[in-house]
């Protein structure tokens, strides 16, 4: 677990000179890059990325650098990578982009090999001021419903947007028209998000468990105080994470803010829910072997189990799906959400 | 563990000597910067632990802001964008023969803004966050207003300043409307034929090193490589020899510098080249003599350098005590935070009361460090003047490229933006289009749209700029007195018989 | 008075505001340059042409192709290893040599010698330091 890059690149290196077969054997490249959706080396794409390429440098034998470029530079490189020495490792917003419309955005299951599933950050979450009218989502619900408008501040065109999507069509379902008081404040990053409640231009904010936690815990008259309302992940991924959660926020607490405690309905027998999945993106032309090589090594690194507590500590949530399976569980899931999205943006 | 034992342990003192060493060399360094010495250091500081590898990381911090300031005062060339105000007066001083001299003043500068802004941390973390919340997108745009109103400040001729100063904002706008930042993901101004490359728009980064460092190279190349100084020419003589006396009566200008910087910081989204800008902004401004600023003024040096390192402190308080990063570079330590399994956010001090103590001290030691590193290492510094070009500028291309291609993680276009820029910097200089108006656009203006922008869309009137709030109306005066400021000055200029001087 | 400054803005096309109004003030800006000085724009052309009469051309053009030839060859040459950074390293040597050559006056033994010295020894310390020590990708 403490082992650095840097340790374990003399550390491959010196395995390097003495099994030179192992790499070899397998036809991998001695040397990959990982590049990654999101252009911060601060996030949580690149920490799940980060702890994913070491275990997989240690158990490979072979350099993988991660190389946070942003998704859309990240989509071109490995559109011009066949070799296999580029890979991609990128969550949900990767499909939903292109749901949404985003300009630029390629259906990442036509155009590239999706792969298998790494970990869950179960974080996503909606909040509203400590001081605020609305106790659960009811509230909100019913709040568009009697007319009130609801502003609901979200970085368009992704992940933070999809919890929105799903409130707006719980709205539409509960009372058709009251869709309509659900408006979007469209923002930018978390420091955005929260200024727009501070500044009381949004009733209700997008944010995460990590990084709004602690404003949740500040006493009720701090102007900075907040509430959750919804934390998005499903029951099964919360259960996984620790027990004591995250700072004064245990697991039990978390659960009262998640499905099925908190129903935002998506069909009629259906709760909406939303784990934020990262999962691996290879170039189509790339030779099925190698990719075979890595989710192998996947399988085989979760099975010794280390990674899982690395995941853990950072909370996030293992979840590893071979290759086959990944791929049909993100499509039923791009599916899931694309009638959503759609049967909302045809009114 | 407590503080004083952190005190004690050679390995923490050695991390930050070894930290604040290493961030000096990445600042010195046309093309690296301090985040990026903080990047490649992130993944070390697991091993470390939380407390050593946090004061590993903030020394980086604290000696890349501060080693930008080598190249900007002897090459002309910033280090880093947070020290291109330094190259203003700082490299003219460095021309006649004062290139030690300034180095002094700017080191000592940077100390002192740099103990501005720990006390600002220290003492006044939170109350500082509660008022820093006070900052909407309103106020947001008119600091970058106030900010950009120093184009006219630093225009030899007004005129043409200022168009370069708005086509530098122009070309800064060329791509994709950025989601991440509040825009709506829509690409526009981009040439046909150019989207495959140009959808992420021009990076700074490469801009900046493009248009100082690239575009001297090629001035050079046209003029046939010329002789440069030798070190007898910078030989500490009468007429330069530093003495502390050059801060007599700059104490206000020093405090004031180091507390804009501090301020800048504190303002999420403002973004660190802003600190130096604005403090330029007010020493020229309220200076009796501004018409010697960009001549080599030892005020401006100050003025920049204390202001840019008064961001170091000022950045972390809302990352502290908001869990919202006040630049690039404290960006990365939520990475840190976020590795060892420990929250960033309004409690973070109260629970986390050791590692706060440790942190401050790192930084404070870092500040000492980097005066006594910095003060020996001058001699050593002024010899990159007697390098002889032919190995000077293949170098300094070659760390360009690397600086260029590394700062996005591998993107090829970012090099090509090099020499394009390199080459549009060249041109400009022909047009006699200004460089300083022109890159302080182009840093300036993607905020400067977002939170236009975003103010219109939020307040749906055009009035609110003037009727947000009390600090509103404080910008407005600053931005007033700024325009006033610049055109008494260019007034008296053309009086004095020498206009665009 | 009120409804004099009020503005709706349409998020969908809020990316063309701005731009929009800093190509105004970008031309009205040049409009007033091309009236103020128009007799310097009407002799531009000969600023170009003594410009490019004094120019020492050798160097400048030398040190414009050669900058376009290593940056066209990098990303090539480094495919041959992928991710490796070699094609930094194999294109940065010549490269320096080539233009140390070309910006150097008294081609004398010693000076030749150092920037050889320089060529040889820098782009491995840097490709070591920054592809093997700090992580990073190079082309």
């Amino acid at each position: 677990m403490s082992v650095t890059r840097r340790l374990l690149l003399s550390a491959v290196g010196a395995a390097l000179v003495t099994m030179p077969v192992v790499a070899e054997a397998q036809n991998l490249p001695r040397n990959v890059r990982m590049v990654i959706g999101s252009s911060s080396t601060g996030g949580d794409t690149y920490q799940n990325a980060s702890i994913l390429a070491d275990a997989l440098s240690e158990h490979l034998g072979v350099n993988v650098r991660v190389d946070p470029v942003g998704a859309s530079e990240a989509f071109k490189a490995l559109a011009r990578d066949s070799r296999g020495t580029t890979i991609m490792m990128h969550h949900d917003q990767s499909y939903l982009q292109e749901l949404y419309g985003v300009e630029g955005s390629p259906d990442i299951f036509e155009e590239f090999t999706v792969g298998p599933t790494i970990s869950v950050n179960p974080g996503n979450a909606y909040l509203v001021p400590a001081d605020s009218p609305y106790q659960t989502m009811e509230d909100v619900l019913a709040a568009a419903e009697a007319g009130e408008r609801v502003r609901v501040a979200i970085q368009p065109g992704g992940v933070s947007e999809i919890g929105f999507t799903a409130m707006r069509n719980a709205a539409r379902m509960q009372a058709p028209g009251s869709e309509e008081n659900i408006v979007p404040v469209n923002t930018g990053d978390q420091a955005d998000k929260n200024q727009a409640m501070w500044d009381d231009l949004a009733d209700v904010i997008n944010g995460s468990i990590q990084a709004n936690e602690q404003f949740t815990q500040l006493p009720e008259d701090d102007p900075t105080a907040m509430r959750f309302i919804w934390i998005t992940a499903t029951p099964e991924t919360l259960n996984q994470a620790p027990e004591e959660g995250l700072g004064e926020t245990d697991r039990a607490e978390m659960l009262t803010y998640a499905a099925p405690e908190v129903s935002v309905p998506m069909t009629a027998e259906e709760n909406f829910t939303f784990d934020k999945e990262f999962f691996l993106m290879f170039n189509s032309e790339t030779d099925p072997a190698l990719i075979e090589a890595i989710d192998t090594a996947m399988d085989e690194i979760y099975a010794e189990g280390d990674i899982q507590q690395r995941f853990l500590d950072a909370f996030f949530t293992p979840e590893y799906r071979p290759m086959a399976e990944a791929q049909e569980h993100l499509q039923s899931k791009n599916d899931d959400y694309e009638t959503i999205i759609s049967e909302l943006k045809s009114e | 563990m407590d503080l004083l034992a952190h005190l004690i342990d050679p390995w923490f003192l050695g991390l930050i000597f070894g930290g604040t060493l290493m961030g000096i060399v990445f600042g010195a360094i046309p093309g690296m910067t301090a985040t990026m010495a903080v990047a490649v250091c992130l993944p070390l500081t697991f091993s470390l632990g939380l407390v050593n590898g946090l004061a590993l990381l903030l020394s980086l911090y604290v000696g890349g802001i501060t080693g930008g300031l080598v190249p900007a005062i002897l090459l002309g060339i910033p280090g880093t964008p947070s020290s291109i105000t330094t190259t203003f007066d700082g490299f003219p001083m460095a021309k006649r023969g004062e290139g030690e001299r300034a180095l002094k003043i700017a080191i000592i500068a940077s100390v002192v803004g740099g103990l501005v802004s720990l006390v600002a941390l220290y003492f006044f973390a939170p109350v500082l966050a509660q008022f820093a919340i006070k900052f909407s997108y309103v106020e947001k745009f008119l600091i970058i207003f106030f900010a950009l109103t120093v184009m006219a400040a630093l225009s030899k001729d007004m005129l043409l300043g200022i168009f370069s100063g708005v086509l530098g904002i122009f070309l800064s706008l060329i791509g994709t409307y950025d989601i991440t930042n509040g825009g709506n993901g829509h690409t526009r101004l981009i040439p046909p034929g150019m989207e495959y490359w140009l959808d992420g728009g021009f990076a700074l980064l490469p801009v900046l090193i493009g248009i100082f460092g690239v575009t001297v190279i090629l001035e050079e190349a046209e003029l046939g490589m010329p002789r440069g100084q030798s070190l007898k020419d910078i030989e500490v003589g009468p007429h330069s020899r530093f003495s502390f006396s050059v801060f007599r009566g700059q104490w206000v200008n020093l405090l004031r510098s180091g507390g804009i910087g501090t301020f800048v910081g504190i303002l999420p989204g403002v973004g660190g080249s802003a600190a130096s800008i604005l403090s330029y902004t007010a020493a020229k401004t309220t200076s009796r003599h501004p018409e010697r600023y960009g001549k080599g003024e030892p005020a401006g040096v100050i003025a920049s350098e204390a202001g840019n390192n008064g961001l170091t402190g000022g950045a972390l308080v809302p990352l502290l005590s908001l869990g919202i990063p006040g630049d690039s570079t404290t960006a990365l330590l939520i990475g840190a935070f976020a590795l060892q399994g420990i929250q960033v956010g309004p409690l973070f001090i109260s629970q986390n009361i050791d590692t706060w103590n440790a942190m401050i001290a790192a930084m404070l030691i870092s500040n000492l460090v980097m005066l006594v590193v910095m003060f020996f290492a001058i001699r050593w510094f002024a010899m990159v003047i007697a390098v002889p070009k032919q190995i000077l500028y293949p170098f300094i291309l070659m760390m360009c490229v690397i600086g260029a291609y590394t700062i996005n993680y591998g993107i090829i276009f970012d090099v090509w933006t090099l020499l394009i820029f390199g080459v549009f910097g060249w041109i400009m200089a022909k047009l006699r289009l200004e460089v300083a108006p022109f890159i302080i656009g182009f840093i300036l203006g993607p905020a400067a749209e977002i939170y236009f922008v975003k103010s219109l869309e939020s307040f749906g009137d055009l009035a609110i700029f003037f009727t947000k709030s009390w600090i509103a109306v404080v910008l407005w005066v600053l931005i007033v007195a700024s325009v006033a400021g610049s055109i008494a000055i260019s007034r008296r200029n053309a009086r004095m018989g020498e206009p665009s001087a | 008075m009120d409804n004099l400054t009020r503005v709706t803005i349409d998020f969908d096309t809020s990316h063309l505001i701005f731009p929009t109004i800093i190509a105004i003030v970008l031309g009205l800006l040049g409009l007033a340059i091309l009236v103020r000085d128009r007799a310097a724009i009407l002799g531009s052309g000969r600023m170009w042409a003594t410009t490019f009469r004094a120019m020492d051309k050798t160097r400048f053009f030398g040190a414009l192709a050669l900058t376009i030839v290593y940056f066209l060859l990098m990303v090539p040459v480094g495919n041959i290893w992928p991710n490796a950074g070699y094609g930094f390293l194999i294109c940065s040597v010549p490269y320096v040599v080539a233009l140390g050559l070309l910006f150097m006056h008294a081609r004398t033994p010693a000076a030749i010698g150092a920037m050889l010295a320089v060529a040889v020894i820098a782009p491995p310390l840097i490709w070591w330091l920054f592809s093997e020590i700090f992580f990073l990708t190079l082309p």
